[in-house]
Parts: C-alpha cells; sequence; structure tokens
C-alpha cells in the first residue's frame, strides 16, 4: 500500500512538471499520433495486397497493434523514466546512492518511482485501435477470451518490467555496457505476429526474449479464445521473470559498492 | 582558390579523428546495427510471407539493409546536444565552419555502421540465396551517394529545430517514420496504392533509401539522379536559411 501511495504520487509531480511545457506536450502527442498511424499504414498496405499475412487478418493485426500499443504506452510511462539508460544515470552519475538511502525499496525506487504522463496517450491510442480491430472482427470475443487477455497483458507488463530491470542489472557487472538501443529495437518486433517471421527468430521471440507474449499470445487469446496451457505458461513466465528479476537486482547490489566511494 | 582543398583537408581531418574515437564504442556501434536493420528486415519477413516465390523482394531487402547502413545520420545526438549544453558556442569561435565536424562525424559513425554490419547483410543474402546483378550494383553507386546526402540534409534539417524546442528527439523520430513509411522500408514502393505511390514518388524519401536500393537489386521502380539532385538543392537551401535563423537566436539566448 505505501508503494501504491508513493507511485501515485510520483505520478502527480510528474503529471504537473509535463503539462507545465505545452511545446514539449505538443510534440508528445503529434510523436504518439504519428507512431501509430505509420504502424498501421505499414499494416494497412500489406492487406491492399493480401487477405492474410501468416494467417492474421486485417481486423485481427488491428487487435494485435492495439495490445503492443497499450503495452508499450505503460512501458514507456511507468518503465522507461526509470530504467533507460541506467548504467548511466543509475550506476556512472551516482543516482543509485541517493536510492540506497532512502526508506523504501531500492528496485521500486529504481524502476518505478519516476512516470512519464504523458506517454499514456499511447495506451489511450491503444485502446481505440483494439477497439476498431475488435468491431472490424468476424465475431466477438467471447468472455474467457476477454478474461485471458487481461491476464496475459498483467503478464506480458510484468515480463516487460522484469527484462528492463534485468538489463539494467547487467551494469552491475558491467557498467559500460549500454543495450537500450538494442532491447527498443527489439521491442519493435512485437509488433508483428511471431507466425511472420523465420523459424530461429519466431522461437528466439517465444521462448528466449518473450516478445511473443507482449502482443501475440495475448492478442490470439483475445480473438480464439482462452487455452489453459498458454495460460498458465504466460502466468508461469511473468513469475519466474519477475523472480529472477529480483534475486539478479539483489545479487547486483551486494557487488555495488557506490558511485562516490 | 585554397578555400576548398583547406576545407577537403580539413574534413578528412575530423573523419580521421572521429573514426578512431568511435573504435572504442564498438559494442554501442553494434547496438547501432542492430537498430538500423531491424526495420528493413520486419519489411522484408513481411513482404516474403506476402510474395513467398518473389526472389526479387529478397533481393530488394538485402539492398535496402546496405543502403540503411551506409546512410544513417544521428544529427539529433552528434549536433543538437551541443545546443542544449552549450557547447556549440565552441565550434562557433573555431576559425571553420560548424558543418564540417557534423560531417565528419556523421561519415565515420557510417563508415563503421557498414563494417560493423557488413557481415548481417552477407548473411542475409547467403540465407535467402540471394544474388546481385553486378553491374546493377555499380549504376547504384551515384544514387546511393545522393541519397546519403539527403538523409545526412535531412536529418540535419530536423536537428536545426533544437535551437527552438527540447523535444528535437520527437521531431527527428517523426522523421524517420515518414521515411520508414515512404521511403521504401515499409513496403517497396511499387506496391504501394496507385495514390500513395504517386506521392511518394514526388517526395524526397524514396531517393533517401527505395531509389538506390531498388537501382541495386534491378527491380526498376522509377525515380532519378535529377529527382534526386533537386531535392539536394532545395534541402541544402532550407537547411541555409534554418541555420542562419538559427544561430541568430542563440546567440541572443547566450548573450
Amino acid at each position: 500500500m505505501k508503494l501504491l501511495r508513493l507511485l501515485g504520487a510520483g505520478f502527480s509531480m510528474s503529471l504537473r512538471r509535463s503539462v507545465a511545457f505545452r511545446i514539449n506536450l505538443f510534440f508528445d502527442v503529434l510523436l504518439a499520433f504519428t507512431g501509430l498511424g505509420t504502424a498501421i499504414a505499414a499494416v494497412l498496405i500489406v492487406f491492399t495486397r493480401a487477405d492474410t499475412l501468416a494467417g492474421w487478418s486485417m481486423a485481427q493485426f488491428l487487435v494485435l497493434i492495439g495490445t503492443y500499443q497499450l503495452i508499450t504506452g505503460l512501458r514507456s510511462a511507468f518503465i522507461d523514466p526509470n530504467l533507460s539508460w541506467f548504467p548511466e544515470t543509475g550506476i556512472r552519475n551516482g543516482k543509485l546512492d541517493g536510492y540506497l538511502l532512502q526508506p523504501a525499496s531500492s528496485l521500486f525506487l529504481s524502476s518505478l518511482s519516476l512516470s512519464s504522463p504523458l506517454q499514456l496517450i499511447q495506451f489511450v491510442l491503444g485502446i481505440g485501435v483494439l477497439g476498431w480491430g475488435i468491431a472490424a472482427a468476424d465475431r466477438s470475443p467471447s468472455v474467457g477470451g476477454v478474461a485471458s487477455w487481461l491476464l496475459l497483458v498483467v503478464a506480458g507488463v510484468v515480463v516487460t518490467w522484469a527484462l528492463s530491470v534485468l538489463l539494467a542489472c547487467l551494469a552491475f557487472w558491467a557498467p559500460k555496457l549500454q543495450l537500450d538501443v538494442f532491447y527498443h529495437s527489439a521491442w519493435q518486433l512485437g509488433r508483428y505476429p511471431t507466425d511472420v517471421f523465420a523459424r530461429p527468430l519466431r522461437i528466439l521471440l517465444t521462448y528466449v526474449f518473450p516478445m511473443a507474449l507482449i502482443a501475440s499470445i495475448p492478442s490470439t487469446a483475445l480473438l480464439r479464445g482462452p487455452r489453459l496451457g498458454v495460460l498458465v505458461a504466460g502466468v508461469a513466465a511473468s513469475g519466474g521473470a519477475a523472480g529472477l528479476a529480483v534475486l539478479t537486482w539483489r545479487a547486483g547490489l551486494r557487488r555495488y559498492t557506490g558511485a562516490t566511494s | 582558390m585554397r578555400t576548398l582543398p583547406r576545407t577537403g583537408a580539413l574534413l578528412g581531418f575530423r573523419l580521421r579523428q572521429d573514426v578512431l574515437e568511435w573504435s572504442g564504442a564498438w559494442w554501442f556501434l553494434l547496438t547501432l546495427v542492430v537498430q538500423a536493420v531491424v526495420a528493413p528486415l520486419i519489411g522484408l519477413f513481411v513482404w516474403s510471407a506476402v510474395y513467398p516465390d518473389d526472389p526479387a523482394i529478397g533481393r530488394y531487402y538485402v539492398a535496402v539493409i546496405l543502403v540503411t547502413l551506409m546512410t544513417e545520420s544521428f544529427e539529433q545526438h552528434t549536433f543538437s546536444e551541443r545546443i542544449y549544453d552549450g557547447t556549440l558556442s565552441h565550434e562557433l569561435l573555431r576559425p571553420q565552419p560548424v558543418v564540417l565536424g557534423v560531417i565528419g562525424t556523421n561519415l565515420a559513425v557510417r563508415a563503421w555502421l557498414t563494417l560493423l554490419g557488413a557481415p548481417i547483410v552477407l548473411l542475409t543474402a547467403l540465407a535467402l540465396r540471394v544474388g546481385f546483378d553486378w553491374w546493377a550494383v555499380l549504376r547504384a553507386v551515384p544514387y546511393l551517394v545522393l541519397a546519403a546526402a539527403l538523409v545526412f540534409l535531412w536529418t540535419f534539417l530536423l536537428s536545426l529545430t533544437a535551437f527552438w524546442t527540447d523535444r528535437v528527439h520527437a521531431v527527428v523520430g517523426f522523421g524517420g517514420q515518414v521515411m520508414f513509411l515512404l521511403g521504401g522500408t515499409a513496403a517497396p514502393i511499387g506496391v504501394l496504392p496507385d495514390g500513395w505511390r504517386r506521392v511518394a514518388e514526388v517526395l524526397p524519401f524514396y531517393g533517401m533509401n527505395g531509389l538506390p536500393a531498388s537501382v541495386a537489386a534491378g527491380t526498376g521502380a522509377g525515380g532519378s539522379l535529377g529527382y534526386q539532385l533537386v531535392w539536394v538543392v532545395v534541402l541544402v537551401g532550407v537547411v541555409v536559411v534554418l541555420w542562419r535563423a538559427g544561430v541568430r537566436r542563440y546567440t541572443a539566448v547566450g548573450s
């Protein structure tokens, strides 16, 4: 509860800071619209030449893009402002030292205390595209499908957070290693169903770097109904990833001697 | 008359300096290579799924990957940050054009990306069993040179907005999205719906990416060196105007 109150306070402060700069607000909104518009346009071009792509119809693709955009919005609003460029900001510039002195979990402070509320525009736009996709689909999703989509989206967000923490933890062992650009590039692959990619990449995106869990798997659950095995695997993957992130963070802190020492 | 060789010598010096400076950041450069190849690779997978039996798709996208690596520009980082942290003042005081340093850095980064990305291009070509007509590849070289100039001018132009806003990354990001959509990466320009294709053929973005790639791949889409040259002249004009306005504003802010 205390952590939730902290999260709320941080969000409120960030929101006030963000809306004070109107030009920045304008550019953030513009980029959110054009980014999503580009993604949708790229898919619409494909469907002028084909009825389905790797077994996915246009409506199903819209559901996928909506889900992807929604999770991307949450990541950009709550995770990226804290963990992006962590080796530089957290370790080399010593911001982590400040968090370690505060009376709250250092993992929470390092990964969730700051936020970028304007990025939630992407979340709202994602909901809109999701609604468009559902309306254009041949049949409406079942209640079970919606419930499993929700569960898998939560699992996807947890995996996203855990991946970001694990990436940040690398800095405890290799402070000069900067993988953010790589991570953000790989993230782009989540916008497409894994069925589109060649087999080795498909396996990599499902089991090693689980981008499939971000949009592909929740969208399939929404459109084709729940499958117990997938739900169990999704929840287990998120639990495992979160546990691994916490353990790695603790191991990293034991190794950390401070930027100023 | 002695200005041109002196400028060339200065550019060469800056290029050598930057090539050496970036050689220490090879891991970061590798992540930039990955960033550059992801979008064309997605295009390759998507369009290969649409046209599984068309070898021209593979050939075109292998060429797009190489063109992207050879023309990548990052002036929103290498130049705009100097406006934000104030170190542009040092550059303005030097007895040489500021843009020389920016071009030197740009060429050095491109050289490293091409070198580090070459194995990816080669592996993709081998995996897809893509074969090129080497005469077409040779013919694409002047198109590639002009494409490199266009991408630099476009990115530098957008980076100049740092004189007026601190959201230059959003502005350049927007420019990149337009390039992705209308430049031939999201889809080969030949498969765009008629209206879109006509617009794309007129705007400069196709000349930045898709045109040299289609010449190298021998897919025979429209576009000419003249069309690229016109856009180079237009963009140089706009860059000069914006640079002068920006520097006047920068002086006013710093005085």
